[in-house]
């Protein structure tokens, strides 16, 4: 329990850093693509019964090779499209795969949705040092990341290496879903990304708030989803998905950060006399 | 000043020979021939899509020529990067993003920063100079988004200031903006021409492209004229740049219009 406590928090807080720059470039797709294409890559890992990161690590620097030689070629192809294409057949690759496994609905299950209750000491250890990593690139190249989401033209007329900026920052959510999918499983990842990243940007107003929050929101509700799921298995003998839990409670605190700043934008714009 | 500033006082800051562009087999700009003098200052005039926007990111170094070349500087626009400042239109930029306004005047000065480095003291008091003198000083914590489009364009015009650059490009700079950006952009324009700035704007305001520039190059995918501004204003010129939207009236007062 412990030790999966300790995933969800490291998780939970690269994640939430990430996402934020992941939302001032409106990659939150992309991420989505990244979590999908990854499955191949730990599905036949798993089918071999060799460790998920390294393989996992593989299908993720495929796509990130991809993505930034469909984004940066001067000629314009349709993005969406070519990531929705593959998403569908990189799935189905790894579903392929898995299926040639007895035990089938049990292992896809596993991939799927992740065994966070499960996790090692060992990939924890991995999880600290990969997230560590990540947040230090993006520390290191944080004000040129920034202006490059805010005005692509400047940053290059300014002489930054933009498709270097863009590679980077692939390579870095690339590598937040790797190490997050073991844990979470493919399907979830994104959240981990996307929803307290949404949730700090509801509360706060610059970047540097935004990843505070998010990642405070990240640590405080990835205990109280896991605590829950624990609590109800353990005590209750009601089944909760951990991974899923952790992903409700996030979505729950994005739904109250957003109530909370729809009431209080009633209550003062009612304030004022008519 | 050293002999190396007096040299390139003597040099051109934009040569441009028989320059043309294209984005794969369709030509966006052809032969376009001419220069600009440090404190010198072009006027691009053509209708949207004549290929303005080409010709400054050709500057910029950021398309490639497909004929002729651009000195910048008297190098090329890759090496000239850092001494060329551009303001693009405040419209082009999301008013959503959580920056404040001195955060993106700072963005100026990253190149002189350069990487992992924060800013220091005196990167700090040159966008605080550069936001007083298009009078936003007060505005330094307030976000980018909730200003007006005017003060906005106002912010841009402080970053490429706080980069101190030897020549200035504008896209669209006065367009739907208030008097008062107007009339600072005017004044900046004209200060910065003082100190030997070079300054190279796209516009469609023609009373603008007069008073704030000496040259003019019309463009309609081809150079239709280089030329000093009030030769390049002619209703015949602007009625072959324009085609038959440019209604001429009473002499010397020209109308375009949007179509």
């Amino acid at each position: 329990m412990s030790r999966a406590l300790a995933e969800v928090l490291l998780l939970g807080v690269v994640g939430a850093v990430v996402g934020v720059h992941v939302a001032l470039r409106r990659l939150a797709f992309v991420t989505e693509a990244v979590q999908h294409t990854v499955f191949p890559g730990i599905a036949v890992a798993y089918a071999a019964g060799w460790p998920l990161l390294p393989g996992a690590a593989a299908a993720a620097a495929l796509t990130v090779a991809l993505l930034v030689g469909l984004t940066s070629g001067r000629r314009r192809v349709d993005v969406d499209s070519a990531l929705a294409l593959s998403i569908a057949s990189f799935f189905a690759v790894g579903v392929v795969v898995v299926s040639r496994r007895s035990g089938y609905a049990s292992d896809l299950g596993t991939l799927l949705f992740g065994r966070i209750l499960d996790v090692g000491r060992a990939e924890v250890v991995e999880t600290a040092v990969i997230g560590g990593l990540c947040l230090l690139v993006l520390g290191l190249a944080h004000k040129e990341l920034v202006l490059l989401a805010l005005d692509r033209t400047q940053a290059a007329a300014l002489g930054l290496p933009v498709v270097a900026l863009d590679a980077l920052l692939y390579a870095v959510t690339a590598a937040t879903v790797v190490v997050a999918v073991r844990a979470i499983g493919t399907v979830l990842v994104v959240a981990f990304i996307v929803t307290p990243a949404a949730t700090g940007r509801l509360l706060t107003r610059s970047i540097g708030g935004a990843m505070a929050a998010a990642a405070g929101v990240a640590a405080v509700l990835g205990w109280i989803g896991l605590s829950a799921s624990y609590e109800a298995s353990v005590h209750h003998d009601v089944r909760l998905a951990a991974g899923a839990t952790v992903v409700v409670a996030y979505t729950a605190g994005f739904a109250l950060a957003g109530a909370g700043r729809l009431v209080l934008g009633r209550l003062r714009t009612g304030r004022r006399p008519a | 000043m050293t002999t190396s500033a007096d040299a390139s006082g003597a040099r051109p800051a934009l040569r441009l020979a028989g320059l043309g562009v294209a984005y794969g087999r369709r030509a966006v700009l052809e032969g376009v021939t001419g220069e600009v003098a440090p404190g010198g200052s072009l006027a691009l005039i053509g209708p949207n899509g004549a290929g303005k926007s080409t010709l400054i990111k050709a500057v910029l170094g950021l398309v490639e020529p497909a004929a002729g070349t651009v000195e910048v500087l008297g190098t090329t626009p890759a090496r000239a990067r850092g001494r060329v400042a551009y303001v693009p239109q405040a419209e082009s930029l999301d008013s959503e993003f959580p920056v404040t306004v001195a955060q993106v005047v700072l963005m100026g000065r990253y190149r002189r920063i350069g990487w992992i480095r924060r800013p220091g003291r005196a990167d700090r008091a040159a966008a605080a100079l550069a936001l007083e003198r298009v009078g936003l000083g007060g505005r330094a914590g307030d976000r980018f988004g909730i200003l007006s489009g005017g003060q906005r364009q106002r912010v841009l015009l402080a970053r490429a200031l706080a980069q101190e650059p030897e020549l200035l490009l504008l896209d669209e700079p006065f367009n739907g903006v208030d008097t008062t950006t107007t009339e600072v952009l005017l004044d900046v324009l004209a200060e910065q021409r003082k100190a030997g700035v070079a300054v190279v704007m796209a516009t469609h305001d023609l009373s603008i492209a007069h008073l704030a520039c000496d040259t003019g190059c019309l463009l309609n995918h081809h150079q239709v004229a280089f030329a000093p501004i009030a030769e390049a204003l002619t209703p015949e010129l602007l009625g072959e740049t324009y085609g038959r939207s440019a209604v001429v009236l009473a002499g010397d007062c020209t109308f375009v219009t949007p179509h």
